[in-house]
């Protein structure tokens, strides 16, 4: 039994990552006023590029690479949000289309339809002490950004509660002109956050081309993003809330797979088709007893007019 | 009020992305070289395939082999035609279709492919290559059965081409178009083979089976699979794990679940999971890096390049040459429309060669080889539904 549960964890663990960094990306953006519709799209580019940069450098660099990527698509998204007030969904909508065509042409003229090369994979840490623990063992053998995707919403949800530029940028996200008459920036401030959900969704489009693949493949990443933007919502836009939700995801996937292999006797009871929905339904369940009223940033969508009232 | 917004977003992203197909563009004005007419015109023959898209090592690609490099003698490299090298065909061909090479020649055909991103692309793509004149159009897969029937009821005089399923009407039943021509593999034939063979590799008695979508297509080759593994290791099929992973192009799943069957013990896994399945070649691949002895079996196509060391073989599927024949009858004038089904003994289905190697490897081949001769006899009746797969008995060796 506790075997069972030590694998259903290692297999959320390994999972989760790309769908833990997309999740806090679009957090940091939408708290800061911005509709994050496009995360996919940077995830896209992230997973491409650090594909890419993989052949020739080393692949932790190659991460950054795709990071660096991501930020590029945020900083259009961020341009046309933010300097000229586009609407920020059809701007989100937009990117996700020009890097759904732009990944698979070039793809496409650069290397086949096959998707790129095989590239090294970001290797994964064995930590002896631990993989005969159980439970604890679930932690052992997974690569770097397993251990970030556990980190970084501790700190990120204190950047965001705790400190003077988080208390700034959920302002500009609620109550932008009273962020203004303090004398600061709310552009600034706008762009950096975008940008930063950039970087976080490059990197988990990175993830996936170099941990969980050893490639980028034409359908990276299969609709990921959105899944991170319903752990966004379902997390409250909070750091911490978005990585419970996006684990919950994971674990609901992990459970369906591990039941269906695990019990085949059940099978014969319950259709695949009811497994393959039972992460969704969790996801309902838990919505529905939650009982409250999802909160999303006040100003969230409304381009910052210094004029307006 | 937002969360409204955002589901808004999200349906106009599908919907614009529905839109979107990718082309691939044509060369009017060459003709095949190697034709065997060459001052006869190129007839253009379309194809539209299916979500999976281009390179996915499986069964889009098996019918683009088909139409482009068996009967067009064509590659498609980096956006445009080139001619291909003569020998690739013959290399393209698996052991038991050499005899075929010879008759294997290059036909006046255009290729003018379309790929589906949504299933709202079907009918759209078939009537944009019968606007364009392809006399025939292929749908390469199960999903597009009634676009190919609204596209074929429209256009009376245009011929069709559907793999994988019959027409069927509104209410699933079975229709005759005078312009289609339908054909369906014995999938579950090819699988008895691989899952004979797995029976006799597997060290830990446990085998594992990854599908795409539940369908009763993929089930054939569970069903076939299974019968193949009781074949040759009942105890295996005893403790078989079939797990779906519910969609043909997410590799990150096929990969979870691949390595979910290999932590349970399962050292040889076939899967029909599309562009899934080379996640689940990827997770094995992962695990025999790190020392334990799995294998893969791939589908449709041979997926050997894939991963030459994890693939044990790989269950065939000839689309390519049902496409070939059908746009050879077209060319000589003699298409009809008919429903065809192809089994091993039609060499519709089969097993790719094995290029791996494992102790008994010999003496499992010989069986595996004397099982396919008794169903080309009609000796052994594979089940294809699951629930003639309780009363199949295992033939004697």
């Amino acid at each position: 039994m506790l075997e069972i549960v030590t694998r259903l964890l290692f297999a959320t663990l390994d999972a989760a990552p790309a769908l833990v960094f997309a999740a806090l990306g679009a957090v940091l953006s939408e708290r800061a006023g911005v509709v994050a519709v496009g995360i996919e799209g940077m995830m896209r580019v992230g997973a491409f590029c650090a594909a890419v940069a993989a052949l020739t450098v080393p692949t932790p660099l190659a991460v950054v690479g795709g990071m660096l990527a991501g930020a590029a698509l945020a900083a259009v998204h961020a341009y046309l949000c933010i300097r000229w007030r586009s609407d920020q969904v059809v701007s989100g909508i937009a990117l996700n289309l020009v890097a759904l065509a732009g990944g698979t042409f070039l793809l496409e003229t650069h290397y086949g339809p096959n998707g790129t090369p095989p590239i090294q994979q970001l290797t994964a840490w064995d930590w002896p002490a631990l993989s005969s623990v159980p439970l604890l063992g679930a932690l052992s053998g997974h690569a770097a950004p397993t251990y970030l995707a556990l980190a970084l919403p501790f700190l990120l949800q204190a950047l965001l509660t705790r400190t003077p530029l988080g208390l700034r940028l959920r302002a500009v996200g609620d109550k932008p002109h009273a962020v203004a008459t303090l004398g600061l920036s709310v552009p600034a401030l706008r762009w950096g956050a975008v940008v930063g959900g950039g970087l976080l969704a490059g990197l988990g489009g990175a993830v996936l081309s170099t941990t969980v693949l050893d490639r980028f493949e034409q359908h990276t990443p299969a609709g990921l993003g959105f899944m991170a933007l319903a752990a966004m919502v379902f997390g409250r836009w909070t750091p911490l809330g978005a990585f419970l939700a996006a684990a919950f995801f994971a674990f609901g996937n992990a459970l369906r797979i591990g039941l269906a292999s695990s019990a085949p006797g059940l099978l014969e009871l319950v259709p695949q088709g009811v497994l393959l929905a039972l992460p969704y339904v969790l996801t309902l369940l838990v919505l529905t007893l939650q009982g409250q009223r999802s909160r999303a940033p006040a100003a969230l969508g409304v381009p910052y007019e210094q004029e307006s009232r | 009020m937002m969360l409204r917004l955002q589901v808004l977003a999200l349906t106009a992203l599908l919907c614009a992305c529905s839109k979107k197909q990718e082309e691939t563009p044509t060369q009017g004005s060459q003709a095949p070289s190697t034709a065997q007419q060459p001052a006869k015109k190129a007839v253009p023959v379309g194809l539209v395939i299916d979500v999976g898209g281009r390179g996915d090592h499986s069964f889009n690609d098996a019918a683009l082999r088909g139409l482009e490099l068996w009967a067009a003698g064509k590659r498609y490299e980096g956006g445009k035609y080139v001619d291909a090298a003569p020998d690739e065909v013959r290399k393209s061909l698996p052991a038991h279709l050499t005899t075929l090479a010879t008759s294997l020649q290059a036909l006046p055909v255009q290729p003018v492919v379309l790929q589906s991103k949504a299933q709202e692309d079907y009918i759209p793509n078939l009537q944009l290559l019968v606007d364009r004149g392809a006399q025939l159009t292929i749908g390469n897969g199960y999903m597009l059965a009634n676009a190919v029937r609204t596209a074929a009821q429209e256009n009376p005089q245009s011929r069709f081409l559907l793999i994988d399923s019959q027409v069927l009407d509104a209410q699933g039943k079975a229709l005759k178009l005078p312009n289609v021509r339908t054909v369906l593999f014995k999938e579950h034939e090819g699988s008895f083979l691989v899952g004979a063979l797995a029976g006799l590799v597997t060290k830990t008695g446990k085998v594992g089976f990854v599908g795409g979508i539940e369908v009763p297509l993929i089930q054939r080759f569970e069903v076939g699979y299974r019968a193949g593994v009781k074949t040759t290791k009942p105890e295996a099929a005893q403790t078989l794990m079939s797990v779906y992973t519910g969609s043909f192009n997410d590799m990150a799943a096929g990969k979870q679940v691949a390595q979910d069957l290999i932590a349970k013990g399962a050292d040889v896994i076939f899967h029909a999971a599309g562009a899934d399945g080379i996640g689940v070649i990827q997770a094995v691949k992962e695990a025999r890096a790190a020392g334990k002895s799995v294998y893969a079996i791939g589908v449709d196509s041979d997926q050997s390049h894939v991963a030459p060391d994890a693939i044990l073989t790989s269950m065939l599927k000839h689309s390519d040459l049902a496409v070939y024949q059908a746009a050879r009858d077209l060319v000589d004038g003699k298409f009809a429309a008919e429903d065809q089904l192809l089994g091993l003994k039609e060499h519709g289905v089969g097993m790719a060669e094995v290029r791996v190697d494992f102790p008994g490897k010999a003496e499992a081949l010989q069986k595996v080889e004397a099982l396919r001769q008794r169903v080309v006899a009609g000796e052994i009746k594979v089940p294809s539904v699951p629930a003639d797969l309780a009363s199949f008995q295992a033939p004697a060796p």
